[in-house]
């Protein structure tokens, strides 16, 4: 089984032969830092107001280090105990991805913020700006939730891993991301840093891969061990969903203050109800808010891209093609 | 079922609204701002909303057009030459005639919010210190008319095509028609320097001019020595074409056009070149940065040859261009000769096998979209500027519908201008689908404002000047060929689709030949006319055996007794911005979804497929289930088992239809097109083998040129507005694979 403590080598017969494609996939959408322009972004900073600002700094601060923290996850828990190489293939691709991301953040840090005190402070937003710092904390307890758990032997042991499993996929990628992703929509859809949402598009489209992986993890425990979830461990995902909304719209207060037309903490309260009900349905647990999503400009994101080569690059090309050349196939 | 567009997309009364601060009263600029954005978000649930998002926006257009006390079309054209944007020949005509210019402002334009919301970002005149635009939308028609009238009466023509959106002139000609600079061409084709130090700098100095001003760059790379080639004046090796391309790269991205967008440029380099495999690499995201050219397209300009020893499995030789600086001007029977005799004098650098080469280009094209394939042969052989064999087409332009003949002293140029097809469709479901004498009344139109360009236009270099002026060649083409298709429900693969789309192209062509021919008349024949192929009496379609009609035989003998004005009328751009103006499907491309957002300079758009909608609505199935059934299925319509088999073979997207239906539809049209079509294919996940097949038909199937290929991404954003599946059938493992985040792989339902 899955979980059952050990270090797995073989590859044939393959056991997840889904795992193995999910890491082929992700590899065919390899992007690069360098793709994007983000010096683009520097004529809207400079006509922002302060409290526009304000959101882009706290925004960028809390990219600063969200991306490091879920790679400290995935090498101090995943990867120790999602026991089928397949899986770990997965898991070692992901890491490469979080690495582009924290390579990306970092990028956009240096080119907002040329000023090097600014910099420096956006980068220890984590331990000096409450709102946060406290989703950090809410981070690191999770992370520290295995404590030296070495193997999973008993079932306690697997459903605490399944707790931190659930909690980076849905409250931390699939929840803290997608808040602060749509914060990055919510300024394109004024025509504004277009640089950081095309960059943002690549980073949403793993994270997205991300997620699901770490979900299809759950459903193949779920398969192989239903005893596991029992509705104790329902409640505690669902504490758990209500404990990053409440960090992630005390993050918003702070980021939005009073608030902006289209954009209030308000919204954002439904949206992440929104998002947490999502999450909660992907587990097969019952929906906790019943609240529609309130931003119209998230529907675009949810559609095909159709860019214009005179204006953005166009981000869906694949990398890697098979085959050999012939005349007579199909087309 | 016909319907004009007029019908289908009528009710936005944009910029006529006289400053009525619509549905705005009270709200401040911020709030007003937000409910046009929430109305067009709502896109999606009904296109109706489209026209909701334009009637709002046009208002506040009005109303900050009139903070500059500007409300009728003669105080707009006095507002903008005070802030020194106009022209003094176009202030000095419309105050000559400012009554009879702004009783002209009748209009009506159907505008989508989309179009309207690009002239507003991108088009319309701004006040230079407060930004606020200093036009209305109808008075930025007028603007672009004036600037290309000598009289009131062809002003009102020509405004009268581009307010019904029946005609738009290219984006130069829009951005700078009567302005103080009016550089009003949309593509600059430059041969390649020649293989020396100064000749490359000299063209960079060029490109860099012609990009400022908002020119997309064409340029070939094909005579510049290979790597390892001998630099005598040094006793050195040449580090080949790579480091020249990374300047020009950044030389290009330095420049941005009139601070408008980011330069655009293509390169092209024959397949010979001993370089083209770096060269093929140039856009690959992985590998050595310092041999990669972020900013610059890639076009292969390949010879029969290739092609003939791609199908017969046979080598191929590479050159350096410094031992066979005569193979770049030769096409042909005369460059199969000269080829094969470098290849005898064992002057090749090196032999490969051709399908090894050609493998490469396929494999370049899936990852990067770029490599577009482009024939020379096919673009020579027809070319009525390639009579005389000193006259030869080195490249392709940016977007590849333009081929002219290049030198080191001709810089080739083209304007353009596109019709739109869907507003030419016949009022009644009777007849044959379009109103056939008004399509030639705007191509005549067209074809003399076209002209007009010529004359007017403010010409960056020298070069581009003497090219144009000689040979004063245009490129009329089309847009909204998809629009017409489901206006009269013929899917893209049907034999009256190529039908139709090829009449199209004849008619069009009989139209712009026939006006060019009157113009010579009245104004003379182009001054290279006796170095075309039409001074011999041959006609671009009679190659083809595809001009044996009578009205033909009646051009025929009239243009030998005027010559032409042009020495080429058609090409098929892109027209990506003006489409989204006009609020139809870009030139001859099928759609890519029925419901799909675009990206542009001033954010995403959600665009749905009204046609689509309409139908779905008339049968009641427009509901919120098949909606979120089409998002989740990326725009398909094709699974959804609430839609009729009828409408799932009409809105079949790119991705689905067989692209050997567009390549027959590009085909049959070639005869028509004396320069080329920017044809875009498709492919989901392309192949190697799939690849490799498909564009060895069109090389075979007779086209010029190819465009980018389009693919899809490998994996995808996880849908946030769409109710996810339920986990309960996810919890078997198969199911999980089937799951609709991974449509790449899974084969379960296929």
């Amino acid at each position: 089984m899955l979980l059952d403590p050990g270090m797995d080598l073989t590859l044939r017969p393959m056991r997840y032969p889904d795992f193995y494609e999910r890491y082929r996939a992700a590899i065919r959408n390899t992007w690069t830092v360098e793709e994007v322009d983000l010096h683009s972004d520097l004529a809207d900073l400079a006509k922002m107001t302060p409290q526009e600002r304000h959101l882009i700094n706290r925004l960028v601060a809390f990219f600063a280090t969200g991306d490091s923290i879920v790679a400290n996850n995935l090498v101090l828990n995943l990867y120790q105990h999602v026991n089928a190489p397949e899986a770990r293939l997965y898991l070692s691709r992901q890491l490469f991805e979080e690495a582009v991301h924290v390579q990306f953040y970092l990028t956009l840090l240096d080119t907002y913020l040329p000023d090097h005190d600014e910099r420096a402070k956006a980068f220890a937003a984590v331990e000096h700006i409450p709102s946060i710092r406290d989703k950090a904390e809410f981070c690191f307890r999770w992370i520290d939730s295995l404590g030296g758990l070495r193997r999973l032997e008993s079932q306690d042991d697997r459903r605490a891993f399944l707790l931190n499993l659930i909690c980076f996929a849905a409250c931390i990628e699939g929840l803290f991301f997608y808040g602060a992703f749509a914060y990055v929509y919510w300024f394109r859809s004024r025509g504004l840093l277009g640089g950081l949402a095309t960059g943002t598009n690549w980073v949403f489209r793993d994270e997205s891969m991300h997620m699901e992986f770490a979900f299809s993890v759950v459903d193949t425990v779920r398969a192989e061990e239903p005893e596991l979830f029992d509705d104790k461990l329902g409640a505690q995902v669902t504490r758990m969903v209500e404990e990053a909304v409440a960090a992630e719209l005390a993050f918003a207060a702070d980021l939005c203050g009073e608030g902006r037309p289209g954009m209030s903490v308000e919204q954002m309260r439904r949206y992440l109800e929104y998002v947490a009900d999502q999450r909660l349905a992907r587990l097969g647990l019952p929906a906790r808010y019943g609240t529609a999503n309130p931003f119209a400009f998230m529907e675009l994101q949810d559609v095909q891209e159709l860019a214009n080569f005179f204006e953005r690059r166009v981000s869906a090309y694949q990398v890697a093609v098979e085959g050999n050349v012939t005349f007579d196939e199909s087309f | 079922m016909t319907q004009t567009v007029a019908e289908t997309n009528a009710g936005t009364d944009a910029g006529t609204g006289a400053g009525t601060n619509a549905g705005g009263s009270g709200q401040s600029p911020a709030e007003r701002r937000l409910a046009i954005e929430e109305a067009a978000a709502r896109v999606i649930t009904d296109p109706e909303n489209s026209r909701t998002a334009a009637r709002l926006l046009a208002g506040l257009i009005a109303d900050e057009a009139a903070e500059h006390g500007v409300r009728t079309f003669s105080e707009s054209v006095a507002a903008t030459h005070a802030a020194g944007l106009v022209a003094e020949r176009t202030a000095a005509f419309v105050a000559a005639h400012a009554a009879e210019l702004d009783a002209l402002i009748t209009a009506e334009t159907a505008f989508e919010y989309f179009g309207l919301r690009t002239v507003y970002d991108r088009y319309l005149l701004r006040h230079p210190e407060t930004r606020k635009v200093l036009e209305r939308p109808q008075h930025f028609f007028l603007r672009v008319a004036c600037g290309l009238s000598e009289t009131v009466a062809e002003a009102a023509e020509l405004y009268g095509l581009m307010a019904s959106l029946s005609y738009l002139p290219s984006s130069p000609t829009l951005f700078n028609s009567g302005a103080r600079r009016p550089q009003l061409s949309s593509c600059f084709l430059l041969d390649s320097p020649r293989d020396e130090l100064e000749a490359i700098y000299e063209r960079y100095g060029q490109v860099a001019r012609l990009s400022k001003y908002a020119g997309g760059i064409g340029v070939s790379w094909t005579r510049v020595r290979s790597r390892g080639s001998l630099i005598r004046g040094t006793n050195g090796h040449s580090n080949g074409i790579v480091p020249w391309l990374r300047t020009l790269d950044s030389s290009v991205a330095a420049v941005n056009q009139g601070g408008r967008r980011k330069g655009a440029a293509c390169v092209y380099l024959e397949t010979w070149h001993a370089d083209v495999e770096e060269f093929l690499e140039l856009r690959d995201n992985t590998g050595e940065d310092a041999r990669r050219t972020h900013n610059l397209n890639l076009a292969n300009w390949v010879p029969d040859e290739f092609m003939r020893r791609v199908e017969a499995d046979a080598e191929w030789s590479l050159f350096d261009p410094k031992q066979v600086p005569h193979l770049t001007d030769l096409y042909g029977a005369a460059f199969d000769e000269a080829y094969r005799a470098a290849e005898a004098e064992g002057m090749a650098v090196r032999r490969i096998p051709a399908r090894t080469l050609y493998g490469r280009m396929m494999r370049t094209l899936a990852q990067t979209g770029n490599g577009w394939m482009t024939f020379k042969d096919a673009a020579n052989r027809t070319s009525n500027q390639t009579a005389r064999p000193e006259n030869v087409i080195h490249l392709s332009n940016l977007c590849t519908e333009i081929l002219e003949v290049t030198s080191d002293a001709e810089t080739a140029v083209c304007n353009l201008g596109s019709v739109n097809l869907a507003a030419h469709l016949a009022p009644s479901p009777e007849g044959d689908g379009l109103d056939w004498a008004r399509l030639r009344r705007t191509v005549r139109t067209a074809v003399r404002f076209l002209d007009r360009t010529i004359d007017l236009g403010f010409y960056p270099t020298p070069e581009a000047e003497a090219a144009n002026r000689r040979w004063r060649p245009i490129g009329l083409g089309v847009m909204g060929l998809a629009d017409v298709f489901f206006a009269l429900r013929l899917p893209f693969d049907s034999p009256g689709a190529l039908e139709l789309s090829t009449r199209i192209a004849e008619e069009i062509a009989l139209a712009a030949y026939g006006t060019s021919a009157d113009l010579a008349a009245e104004r003379g024949r182009h001054p290279s006319y006796g170095d075309t192929r039409a001074a011999g009496g041959v006609l671009h379609p009679d190659h083809y055996g595809a001009a044996r009609s009578a009205e033909w035989d009646a051009l025929r003998a009239k243009i030998a007794e005027t010559g032409l004005r042009n020495s080429l009328m058609i090409a098929i751009a892109p027209t990506a911005t003006i489409a989204s103006i006009a609020g139809c499907y870009e030139c001859i491309e099928p759609q890519v979804s029925n419901v799909f957002k675009r990206e542009t300079l001033s954010g995403e758009f959600l665009q749905v497929n009204r046609y689509l909608v309409r139908d779905l609505q008339a049968r009641g199935l427009w509901t919120p289930q098949v909606r979120d059934a089409i998002k989740r299925a990326d725009g398909s319509v094709q699974d959804i088992p609430e839609v009729p088999a009828d409408l799932k073979a009409l809105y079949r997207t790119a991705w689905e239809l067989p692209q050997k239906a567009l390549i027959d539809l590009a085909a049959a049209r070639t005869p028509y097109i004396d320069q080329s079509q920017s044809l875009n294919l498709f492919m989901a996940t392309p192949t190697i083998g799939k690849l490799s097949s498909m564009y060895a038909y069109a090389w075979k199937s007779g086209l010029k040129t190819t465009y980018y290929l389009r693919s899809r991404p490998a994996t995808r954003i996880a849908q946030t507005t769409v109710a996810q599946p339920a986990a309960a059938s996810a919890a078997d493992p198969d199911a999980v694979a089937c799951s609709l985040e991974n449509p790449e792989y899974c084969d379960a339902c296929q």
